[in-house]
């Protein structure tokens, strides 16, 4: 088995024009495809992440704030996955149903591992 | 297992959000003033979203209900912080609790915030159109392309009829609805419900789901008046109960799989919900004991007899026709002096009826209704006058603008081809 983190990417927010009902709806498709994947020993962790937040970085000697990027695009949520390979994770990403409802995109990234180490 | 994930057994009950939608709407409005229903609107979409971020990921809390209210409250308070909104906010000498204490929302609280938005969306100087809407919007929290495509319309369109109807609706104080105003305008109220009812309720192929689901809403919004101390008298509300109970009875049996639409004649009748029916009995009984004749009791009186009937033919055609003889006494509605040509060619025959219609014409406009040649048409057909029929069927489809109405009607056309003379021959 190997880990994956899922970064879970979209601009602005695609959930903010859904009714009221859609958003029951999603809640309860996005909700039961996680509550899949646990239960099948699959998905370590699923969080989404405030649309707020700060960027540091390290320039001439100091830490200042910023740069910004430039685009719309946030990382709205992760997911931490098992998964047996790649192929695998792919699969998994593809199934999440909230791809059905906006623009949403899912970064699929191998955790490293290095032997003997972790 | 990650501890977030723990409590995502937890389901919601079917419509939470829009149901919960419409009544923290109502109740947040009450602290901002009835200026800013709109402002409310944003405060409670945002409740929401944030709501559905949370609960994807980490499942449905123990009490959704407390989650969201603390999540509007929180929300409302920063508002009302921000200034804006203080005057109407101090400009309290109402009963309502405090905000910051408010929560969790009594039953009491939003039950009667619930009634005064209801009351204020159906106010006099609304136009029927936006009531409706508003209604829709404001109340039963639906979207406004949710609006647009239960009523076979544009979200502009719809958005005209909000913008207007808020405009309206800002003049109108929530805090001045009391017990007298309530039964003044009961009537008004309940003339939107059924209205929003019938939108529902018209028979089409589209868009089943989401029309059955206003049927359900009216109902529901005439529920809340039923469980109201203020509204004194009830039967006319009893009345209207027991005919949209009556009728959403047969809502699943009016389209055939392959899409058809089917009048009475053709629906399976084993389809028919019988605890709708049930309960509109229920009402209906209630309506009899008090011995008052309305519209509302007559045309529920109607349905329950088509309910009652074991088979199209079995039905008692004489006595729906003295109660539409009753309807018309009550109000000269050419209408229901249309609707009484249909039960008089069940009694007296297709050529009796076309009679009644031609005089009806004669005496009243309906003649530049759809449904008039509709009806025409449906009676030449029953007396194989093919050619009659469809001249009348292409009257309608004339007559008609909607979509669901011109397709309903290429299909009787399409349907009638085969008894046609044949061009060719």
């Amino acid at each position: 088995m190997r880990e994956f983190l899922l970064l879970i990417r979209s601009e602005e927010s695609p959930k903010a024009n859904l009714s009221p009902e859609q958003m029951q709806q999603h809640i309860e498709k996005v909700g039961g495809y996680l509550q899949r994947l646990t239960e099948e020993g699959k998905m370590k962790s699923a969080q989404p992440l405030e649309m707020e937040g700060t960027m540091l970085s390290y320039q001439n000697g100091k830490i200042i704030d910023g740069p910004y990027n430039e685009t719309k695009e946030i990382i709205s949520g992760y997911y931490h996955l098992l998964a047996n390979d790649m192929e695998e994770a792919v699969a998994i990403a593809k199934q999440d149903p909230r791809f059905e409802e906006g623009i949403w995109r899912v970064e699929v990234r191998p955790i490293k591992r290095v032997e003997g180490i972790n | 297992m990650d501890e977030s994930l723990e409590n995502s057994g937890n389901t919601l009950t079917s419509h939470f959000f829009r149901t919960e939608y419409g009544k923290l709407v109502a109740v947040i409005s009450r602290y901002l003033g009835n200026h800013h229903v709109e402002t409310a609107e944003d405060i409670v979409q945002e409740t929401m979203l944030r709501a559905t971020s949370h609960w994807e990921m980490n499942g449905v809390p123990d009490n959704p209900k407390a989650w969201l209210y603390t999540t509007a409250k929180n929300l409302s308070l920063n508002t009302i912080k921000r200034g804006k909104y203080q005057r109407d906010y101090a400009a309290k000498n109402s009963l309502k609790p405090n905000l910051e204490s408010a929560v969790p929302f009594s039953e009491e609280l939003i039950a009667d915030s619930q009634l005064r938005m209801m009351f204020c969306c159906c106010h006099p100087s609304v136009s029927e159109n936006s009531q409706i809407a508003l209604v829709l919007k404001i109340l039963s929290g639906f979207s406004i392309q949710e609006i647009a495509h239960a009523f076979f319309s544009n979200t502009e369109t719809i958005n005209k009829r909000l913008v207007r109807g808020r405009k309206q609706l800002r003049q109108v104080s929530l805090e001045l609805v009391n017990e007298k105003v309530i039964n003044q305008r009961l009537d008004a109220v309940l003339k939107t419900i059924y209205l929003l009812f019938n939108e529902g309720y018209f028979p089409s192929s589209k868009n089943e789901i989401i029309r059955f689901d206003l049927c359900l809403e009216a109902i529901r919004l005439a529920q809340l008046l039923q469980e109201s101390k203020s509204v004194q008298l009830k039967t006319d509300l009893h009345s209207l109960l027991a005919l949209m109970y009556f009728n959403v009875s047969r809502f699943n049996s009016r389209v055939s799989k392959d899409g058809k639409v089917l009048d009475l004649k053709e629906q399976d009748r084993s389809l028919w919900d019988e605890n709708s029916i049930q309960t509109g009995m229920q009402y209906l009984e209630e309506v009899t004991q008090s011995h008052k004749i309305s519209k509302y009791a007559l045309l529920a009186t109607i349905s329950a007899h088509h309910c009652a009937a074991p088979t199209y033919e079995q039905t008692k055609w004489n006595d729906i026709l003295g109660l539409y003889d009753q309807l018309l006494s009550l109000e000269q509605s050419p209408i229901v002096a249309l609707n009484r040509a249909v039960v008089l060619s069940e009694v007296e025959g297709a050529t009796k009826a076309i009679e009644a219609l031609e005089v009806l014409a004669s005496q009243s406009d309906i003649g530049q209704y759809y449904m008039y040649p509709f009806t025409l048409g449906e009676l030449y057909k029953r007396n194989q006058e093919w050619d009659k029929a469809l001249e009348a069927y292409q009257n309608a489809q004339r007559l008609t603008a909607n979509p669901r109405d011109k397709e309903l009607l290429s299909k009787k056309i399409q349907d009638l081809v085969p008894n046609l003379p044949s061009q060719l021959s």
